[in-house]
């Protein structure tokens, strides 16, 4: 557009330029043309002047003659008069014919000869002049002078005839090249003209196809003029300009609804707008804005304004210098209603002050489960051991019985509560996750399951684990209780074997992964020979509390696999069980790679 | 006879706690002199008086009224006649950040309380016999909660 919009101009100038100097051609092509009409006038008035002077040359010299011979006849002093008179302009004809023909050489020889041939005639004359008043009028001498006068009359007039002639032939040949000129102009005019009429279309057109883009483009600012006017409205701020030189102000619409006014319902400038801000701002925002006029420049403000019907805004504000084409410093600026902002900050504040106060009463929760519930049990279970072994002795057979259902029911609510303890501990968010040898964990995990793996004769293999991120006390709660599980679950008549194996896995080839999006993930199986479970139970057991057996069978809590869950949601990964009864179980953990 | 009475002292301001652990005492029949104080404040007067003969060992549960086990063991850290003595923590409790602080601030192992008879005087017997002044030099976190 703008590569165009230069080329565009570029051409304009130049058809502007042609058109002006095209003009110029015009003026002086016509000039000339004139300057050639002129002259060809000139030239056809010469050639008369010159004729005509020949002319009266001729007649002038006749009417010497005329004159001598009247003198001779009667003897009149008034022919002599005539006679001189003719002479004189004679003499004057000849002077202007010269001065007529001073730059034609030809004609010069021309007037030469006549000028000697006149000379020789006015000679006769005088001759015969003399021989009349000496009285010898048929004197032969008179009458010779008189006959060579007349033959040399003849010659003059053929001489005349010459020049006349000759100056005529100069006429023609001087019409004929003019003639050609003045033919060849209006052509050469027009042609130029048509021209000049083509490079004015041109230009024209092009004039018109940048005002279609204009008005395109009109068209188009004043679609995003609206649609800023929207996106103000929509996203709750307003914009303003500044004139720093003039001191202008120009307030949008929305500017005005965010005051709560009516867009332009009062003049836009700066103490208008101060009478909105909150009263505690004002101070503040009256030197950010008298520093914003001296450096040209503002940086993010934040403030109040009160509307009229007394609701609190919180407005933030940016501006930046723009110089316009006239050189002027403007500032344009941006100013965003951030009141649901700073609301849902405080909302969110709250809530996070709630959430602390809920965190902080878990924890008073957890210290009285770790520490103020346990210390009764402790002490019933110190005493029933005073008991069993003081005076059991002294006690009935069914009095033994209760001693034992007691012993039971009270490990069973240590076992309950340690493992609940377990359960809340693995609720800690702030764990942060390290480099990890899964190794020493798996080895650690089997060391706190010892007594079970030698009084099963359990075995337990498992591949070289690669070093992983993870929470390291947690992954090893996870083996502790996979293990453990393992092995409690475990058939009676064969020892338990335990595969621990490892492969690196994509999530978008296993289906276990269906909402991971990480790629690559380390994919542990605890892999067990023991009493399983059916397949559509491999969800169940990971609920907190849900139990496959009763406690008579298998002793446990059910809360065990609900911390493998949270174990791995911790970890951003994932568990699976997979079961066949009486076959074995498979217990899948994900971990991102 | 006197001269090979070991002198223990316990703070524990639970009476079935103080009941157990001289009832473990007399059980063990070790030559021992155990006495109980109900709370830090009172333990600290009577280690604070000139005369009283300072304890080879002081049991210190850490969560009683008025002063904390904790509480003393600063205090007694910082008094150069105590700062010498054996200080097992025996509490309810294990928690991580328990037996981490206690370490830190210089208590020589950590007892948490058993929940049977037998194991309780096992841990006790297993203190008392343990040579102090070798295992001092050689005292590390790994080995500071007393495993059964």
């Amino acid at each position: 557009m703008g590569i165009t919009s230069t080329y565009n101009n570029h051409f304009l100038k130049i058809a502007f330029g042609l058109g002006l100097f095209v003009i110029l051609c015009i003026g002086g092509f016509s000039y000339k043309h004139t300057q050639d009409l002129k002259d060809s006038m000139e030239m056809v008035k010469h050639t008369y002047e010159v004729n005509l002077e020949l002319k009266n040359l001729l007649a002038n010299l006749k009417n010497t003659e005329t004159s001598e011979h009247g003198f001779i006849i009667i003897n009149d002093s008034s022919f002599i008069d005539s006679y001189n008179s003719g002479r004189i302009k004679i003499a004057e004809n000849l002077k202007r014919i010269n001065v007529l023909t001073k730059d034609n050489p030809e004609q010069q020889r021309n007037l030469d000869s006549l000028n000697k041939a006149i000379g020789k005639r006015l000679f006769y004359l005088s001759e015969t002049l003399q021989s009349y008043k000496l009285g010898q009028i048929r004197s032969p001498k008179f009458i010779s002078s008189f006959k060579l006068g007349n033959l040399k009359m003849n010659s003059i007039r053929e001489q005349v005839q010459t020049m006349i002639t000759y100056e005529d032939k100069i006429l023609e040949i001087r019409q004929v090249q003019n003639k050609k000129a003045l033919e060849r102009t209006p052509i050469i005019l027009y042609s130029i003209l048509i021209l000049t009429l083509l490079l004015l279309l041109v230009a024209y057109a092009i004039i018109n196809r940048d005002l279609k883009v204009l008005k395109e483009n009109n068209e188009q600012l004043n679609i995003f003029k609206e649609s800023a006017n929207l996106s103000e409205i929509v996203s709750k701020h307003g914009s303003w300009t500044c004139n720093i030189d003039q001191d202008v102000y120009e307030f949008s619409d929305n500017f005005y609804r965010i005051l709560g006014e009516e867009p332009q319902s009062f003049e836009s400038n700066i103490e208008n707008f101060m009478k909105f801000v909150h009263k505690d701002d004002v101070q503040k925002l009256t030197t950010q804005v008298e520093n914003m006029l001296i450096e040209k420049n503002l940086p993010f403000i934040y403030y109040r304004v009160v509307r009229k019907n007394g609701e609190i805004r919180h407005l933030k504000a940016f501006g930046e210098l723009y110089v316009n084409n006239e050189g002027e410093n403007n500032l344009i600026g941006t100013t965003a209603d951030i009141t649901d902002e700073v609301n849902n900050f405080r909302l969110i504040e709250e809530r996070n002050e709630e959430l602390e106060r809920n965190n902080k009463e878990l924890s008073a929760f957890n210290y009285v489960a770790s520490h103020d519930l346990q210390e009764p049990l402790r002490k019933i279970q110190t005493f029933i051991s005073r008991l069993d072994e003081k005076e059991y002795e002294k006690l009935s057979d069914s009095g033994k019985l209760y001693m034992s259902r007691i012993k039971k029911a009270a490990s069973r609510m240590r076992l309950l509560i340690d493992d609940l303890l377990q359960f809340s501990r693995t609720n800690k968010s702030d764990n942060i996750t390290e480099l990890t040898d899964i190794n020493e964990l798996i080895e650690a995990a089997k060391q706190e399951n010892i007594e079970a793996i030698i009084s099963k004769k359990a075995i337990i293999y498992n591949d070289e684990m690669p070093n992983m991120m993870v929470i390291p006390f947690q992954i090893k709660q996870l083996f502790i209780n996979l293990i453990g599980n393992a092995l409690k679950y475990s058939k009676d008549d064969i020892p338990p074997v335990i595969n621990i194996t490892y492969a690196k896995v994509h999530s978008l080839e296993d289906k276990n992964l269906p909402n991971l999006t990480h790629g690559y993930y380390h994919q542990i199986c605890v892999i067990d020979n023991g009493i399983g479970f059916e397949q559509e139970f491999a969800e169940k057991i990971f609920t907190l509390f849900s139990r496959l057996h009763s406690r008579d069978e298998y002793s446990g809590t059910g809360i065990g696999l609900s911390i493998c869950k949270k174990i791995m949601e911790n970890h951003k990964g994932n568990i699976t069980a997979e079961g066949k009864l009486n076959e074995g179980s498979i217990f899948k953990i994900y971990i991102p790679s | 006879m006197q001269n090979n009475l070991i002198n223990i002292v316990l703070a524990d301001d639970d009476e079935d706690d103080r009941l157990f652990f001289t009832e473990a005492f007399e059980e063990l029949k070790i030559k021992s002199n155990v006495s109980t104080y109900n709370n830090g404040v009172l333990l600290m007067e009577y280690l604070n008086k000139t005369d009283s003969i300072l304890p080879e060992l002081l049991f210190l549960d850490l969560n009683m009224p008025k002063k904390s086990g904790i509480e003393c063991l600063v205090d007694i850290k910082k008094n150069a006649r105590l700062k010498d003595m054996v200080i097992a923590i025996y509490s309810t409790s294990a928690s991580e950040e328990d037996i981490e602080k206690t370490f830190v601030l210089g208590a020589n192992i950590y007892i948490k309380k058993p929940n049977d008879f037998k194991k309780l005087k096992k841990a006790l017997s297993e203190v008392v016999t343990t040579n102090w002044q070798y295992q001092t030099d050689s005292l590390n976190k790994d080995n500071f909660l007393l495993r059964l």
